[in-house]
């Protein structure tokens, strides 16, 4: 692991977050997250649909300053994001119409995306870590098309993402560990994509997946996140892909 | 510092190449702030410390290596897809749009691959001559004998390979952000052509533990070392949260391992004719 010391990242109120939508569900959950009460998840889906908005949280600052740890939070942030909705398809799935073949693909994505958020929440340590609150406007988590399209989305963007950021990492090692993390993404989004329109070419749309910039990720990760995000010494320079989109 | 003894440490073969990375140095290749500063103080013992660590480890020629040997592994599964596609008989109809898509991408990676190695002024390697027997590990392997079951898992391991393959080298071409951008945007469609064809045979798409499933013995390689659950200095299976989360299973799907470049050599050989 790098130096700890080289870290600080974001801002105090921050870290003292505590009364984010995860620390409510565990409150509620008998025995975690898994187990929930039907009254309950309804009283958290009208509270999510009628919540802050994307944005209109408190400031979240991450400081490219701090290396390779500002990369490896800025994973933490999309993998808190991405194992939340997941979470939340899994809680759902008594009500929802997705088939059994399908639950099981999206109970395998919840834990291994639980696993990337808890594996990162460990390795940056609890002085920097932080929580992030969801928030998923128009998403129907009843609907099969709609969480679907939403965890397809999901994915592809942490591709792109990982993608994206590997080239602000100056450490080795983590280079290889986004690298183990960023292949899993792109097996969920090939899976996912399938379930969608199987057998088709939409596993795997583009010769070369997306690689985008940080800044480009969080302008299109802001949309389910409540926390404001925001870089401090975001590099000012950024190596395109060969799709040169990013 | 003691001069003679910090030379004695070097290995040997690191400065007899000094003189020909002395050129790229000046020009600005792979050169960092430690070993600006450290040149700037007329510091050779400091300099050749971060010589060794950070341009020796990232020479152009390392990154030419990785490019080679990734140039190598598509040129393999470009002629897998390729002869598969055109052999009649052999792919079902229904999942001829995979492979139709699979071969498209690897031949526009071996076209990719050749354009970054000629962009940096060398020459790709010419195709060798491959067997898909693998050396008769495969017995009878033919393209156009219909054995749809053997190209299918033939092609997982290949896929599969593939992702653990750019994952190993993603280190060696760190400094050079274009190739080390380029790699990782192939890494991750190899994984999604893993994906789809795991999940064509009814497998996860995802590895679990060091599982082959139900492909042959020989190729136990491609998945050796899948069930490492320490990520850094973090043991994943023994997060609080895993156990109610898949457990090692679990973490052990989550993360793809790399492979080396001599294990990714010993899995590939075997396709490989001999001469």
């Amino acid at each position: 692991m790098a130096q700890k010391n080289a870290l600080v990242i974001s801002s105090a109120d921050q870290l003292l977050e505590g009364r984010t939508r995860r620390d409510f569900l565990k409150v509620i959950g008998v025995g975690g997250v898994l187990v929930m009460l039907p009254s309950a998840l309804a009283a958290c889906s009208n509270d999510t649909t009628t919540g802050p908005g994307p944005g209109t949280g408190r400031t979240l600052t991450i400081d490219f300053a701090n290396g390779d740890f500002a990369v490896l939070q800025f994973a933490y942030a999309l993998e808190q994001l991405e194992a939340d909705f997941y979470t939340r398809v899994v809680a759902a799935f008594g009500s929802s119409s997705l088939s059994s073949g399908e639950q099981s693909v999206l109970a395998d994505i919840k834990n291994h995306e639980v696993i990337h958020r808890e594996f990162l929440k460990a390795a940056l340590g609890s002085s920097y870590g932080f929580t992030i609150t969801a928030t998923y406007p128009g998403v129907n988590f009843n609907s099969r098309t709609s969480v679907l399209a939403t965890a397809a989305a999901f994915e592809d963007l942490g591709v792109a993402a990982y993608n994206g950021a590997a080239q602000y990492i100056s450490s080795t090692a983590y280079l290889t560990l986004a690298g183990k993390i960023v292949s899993v993404e792109a097996r969920h989004a090939s899976a996912i994509h399938d379930l969608i329109a199987p057998k088709t070419s939409a596993f795997a749309p583009k010769t070369f997946d997306d690689a985008f910039s940080p800044t480009k990720v969080a302008g299109m990760a802001q949309g389910f996140i409540v926390d404001k995000l925001a870089f401090a010494h975001a590099p000012s320079t950024f190596v395109q892909g060969p799709n040169n989109n990013g | 510092m003691d001069q003679k003894t910090l030379y004695d440490a070097i290995d040997p073969e690191v400065l007899t190449r000094l003189n020909t990375r002395q050129d790229e140095i000046s020009k600005g290749a792979s050169i960092n702030s430690k070993l600006a500063a450290a040149l700037a103080l007329g510091s050779i013992p400091v300099a050749l410390a971060a010589l060794t660590k950070d341009v020796f480890a990232q020479a152009p020629s390392d990154v030419l290596d990785v490019l080679q040997f990734a140039l190598l592994l598509e040129q393999l599964e470009a002629e897998f897809y390729d002869r598969g596609v055109a052999a009649s008989g052999l792919i079902d109809a229904g999942d001829m749009a995979i492979f139709a898509q699979i071969k498209t991408h690897e031949d526009a990676h071996v076209a990719a691959l050749q354009a970054l190695i000629t962009g940096k002024s060398a020459t790709p390697n010419p195709k060798p001559t491959f067997d898909f027997t693998a050396h008769g590990a495969v017995a009878g392997f033919d393209f156009s004998a219909g054995q749809y079951d053997t190209f299918k898992a033939l092609a997982q391991a290949l896929e599969d390979t593939g992702v653990r393959a750019y994952k190993g080298q993603a280190p060696r071409v760190i400094n050079d952000k274009a190739v080390l951008t380029a790699a990782l945007t192939i890494h991750a469609v190899e994984a999604r052509h893993a994906s789809e064809i795991r999940r064509l045979r009814g497998l996860k798409a995802w590895i679990t533990g060091a599982s082959r499933d139900d492909l042959p013995a020989f190729t136990q390689g491609v998945y050796d070392g899948e069930d490492n659950v320490m990520q850094g200095t973090v043991d994943v299976s023994q997060l609080s949260l895993t156990s109610s989360n898949g457990g090692t299973n679990a973490a052990t799907e989550a993360f793809d391992e790399p492979l080396t470049k001599a294990q990714v050599t010993a899995i590939v050989m075997p396709f490989i004719a001999p001469a």
